[in-house]
């Protein structure tokens, strides 16, 4: 963390320097602004044993799962969003084994923000949602104090408290960033605020790198501030096929596509093959698509940005 | 043509929404009732999701889920999850709560986690996402559940992913949740359930072609029946008009529907 311009990386390099075998790595986006493009680099770098934290896993830990680049998962959902259809990876994951076993620990959607502001803010714990009772609570694999009941000291009976969630390196999808780490995220946040700023070393996934003056036209739409964020890798197209707000639409044909190759382990290693190894990166990724079917995808709306 | 049961539901669930209120809708069927109730009798309804988008009028598109962006054109606000699920839901601004609750039990906990053991499941499903508070926070939680089959009411959950009235209402308030929190209604294809003082659902009103005996049938657990219990007038063919509309427009969407 440091003021000044920061390194501008591509995605090869941002996930030799950044992420190791057995990273512990909070990815941003829930269901939109999720960095497949990352995802997919850390499986063509055959990333081994990382424990991923993802509110919202999607499509994105469904591959990384069944790639068999993941022995644990932090989350509080794992599905594919469109039909809805199962995660299928995931699911092979923990009932068969396969690839092989992973681990497995939840906090509901809530639960998961608060941690996270208590994160961000270095609270000691912060009070959340009431889950005394629910499974989240009573099951825990390996986060064993990821849930406490205290008495309210100022009276009013017990309350439910989560620790402080500080993820080791965070790798989030934002619009834009200049060469300071100044980084725009526009519409609907989720918990990214809180995430971002929760993570010890953070890396952002610009869309588009612009230049400082257009940062200061809607400093409101800034999520982190440049002196929070550690280097930036400008990558179009990086949150497909989920949303980038004023960008680009969810890809519902290649959602579905993915969740009908990924039903066998055959057919996902096929997906990975022909979209993520023979791609090469992610603008061949991108070429792969077809301009027909990015040109139907992106936003035509005027921004108000 | 008549109403299928999957329609019959949508309607019921619309009808319960008032006009002029505040929403939180969760993901899946809830949404659509939503939209039909907004398009038949509830045009002034104020949906709320997880993320933080705020939804005053109908969209173009129907989302498939509520990250779809396509939720958030023209929204009056965007703001984070701390804002919809504390500000604006635990806060008690929401007037009512709308949760899928595929498989659901006696006390009208719901599980969307694992089948089976935890560390083993016999099936593995998405978890919590912001279900679990959508049911530890909600006002006026009414949950949903497609399916009539018994397997989907089980007399009590493998996994407690949405609690409901736990082992009965006095230890969901024994625990520390606020009063006036918890299910109030379930709508399933066979009509309504309510649950007593004691925090156990029973069947209230049924959907005309539903035998008390064929109700009574699904449940995992000899559930009551209210008597003089409510029949609910099949659907008018202006509704039947406008949930055929959003079913097509659902099925353009990807989104699979039960008869397919």
């Amino acid at each position: 963390m440091s003021t000044g311009e920061k390194p501008i990386l591509s995605m090869k390099e941002a996930v030799r320097r950044f992420a190791p075998d057995g990273q512990e790595l909070l990815i941003g986006g829930f269901a939109f602004s999720d960095p497949t493009a990352l995802a997919h680099e850390l499986i063509r770098q055959q990333r081994k044993s990382l424990f991923i934290m993802k509110t919202s896993g999607g499509v994105l830990v469904d591959q990384l799962v069944g790639a068999g680049c993941v022995t644990r998962v932090l989350s509080c959902h794992v599905w594919n969003s469109v039909g809805p259809v199962p995660a299928h990876c995931f699911r092979r994951a923990l009932e068969q084994g396969k690839p092989h076993a992973i681990e497995i620990e939840e906090l509901s959607y809530g639960a998961f923000t608060t941690a996270l502001a208590a994160g961000a803010c270095d609270l000691p714990f912060m009070p959340t949602t009431p889950v005394q009772g629910a499974g989240h609570f009573t099951q825990r694999t390996f986060l064993r104090d990821k849930f406490a009941v205290v008495e309210n000291p100022f009276g009013g009976g017990p309350v439910c408290v989560v620790p402080p969630l500080k993820p080791a390196l965070g790798f989030f999808h934002v619009h834009r960033a200049d060469q300071y780490g100044n980084a725009q995220l526009f519409g609907p946040t989720g918990e990214m605020r809180f995430a971002m700023a929760a993570c010890r070393k953070l890396v952002v996934i610009a869309e588009e790198l612009v230049d400082t003056e257009v940062i200061r036209q809607h400093p409101e739409a800034s999520v982190a501030p440049g002196f929070m964020v550690d280097a930036v890798v400008v990558e179009p197209w990086a949150a497909h096929p989920t949303d980038s707000y004023g960008y680009y639409y969810r890809d519902l044909a290649h959602h579905a596509l993915y969740g009908e190759m990924s039903r066998t382990e055959e057919g996902f290693r096929r997906y990975i093959d022909e979209w993520v190894l023979a791609t090469g990166d992610h603008a061949g990724f991108i070429r792969k698509l077809g301009e027909e079917r990015t040109a139907e995808l992106e936003a035509r709306h005027k921004r108000y940005w | 043509m008549s109403a299928t049961r999957f329609e019959q539901m949508l309607v019921t669930g619309a009808r319960c929404i008032t006009n002029g209120e505040v929403l939180f809708v969760g993901f899946h069927w809830p949404m659509l009732m939503a939209r039909i109730a907004r398009r038949l009798h509830a045009p002034n309804i104020v949906v709320v999701y997880e993320n933080g988008i705020v939804e005053d009028r109908l969209t173009p598109t129907f989302p498939t889920s509520p990250c779809d962006l396509v939720a958030a054109e023209g929204a009056p606000v965007c703001a984070g999850s701390l804002d919809a699920l504390y500000m604006w839901l635990g806060s008690g601004r929401v007037q009512m709560t709308l949760l899928e609750a595929p498989i659901i039990d006696r006390y009208g906990n719901v599980n969307t986690t694992a089948v089976g053991p935890y560390a083993r499941p016999k099936v593995r499903l998405p978890g919590s996402g912001g279900g679990t508070e959508l049911s530890s926070l909600g006002r006026n939680l009414t949950l949903v559940n497609a399916s009539s089959s018994k397997r989907s009411y089980p007399e009590r959950v493998d996994y407690i992913t949405s609690p409901g009235y736990l082992g009965g209402a006095q230890e969901r308030s024994r625990l520390g949740y606020k009063p006036g929190t918890g299910p109030s209604t379930l709508v399933n294809p066979l009509g309504l359930c309510k649950f007593d003082e004691q925090g156990e659902m029973y069947l209230a009103a049924l959907h005309a072609d539903i035998s008390p005996e064929e109700a009574k049938a699904s449940f995992g657990w000899p559930i009551k029946i209210k008597d003089g219990y409510e029949v609910l007038a099949a659907p008018t063919a202006d509704e039947l008009k406008v949930i055929r509309e959003e079913l097509a427009h659902a099925r353009e969407r990807y989104y699979l529907l039960p008869e397919e």
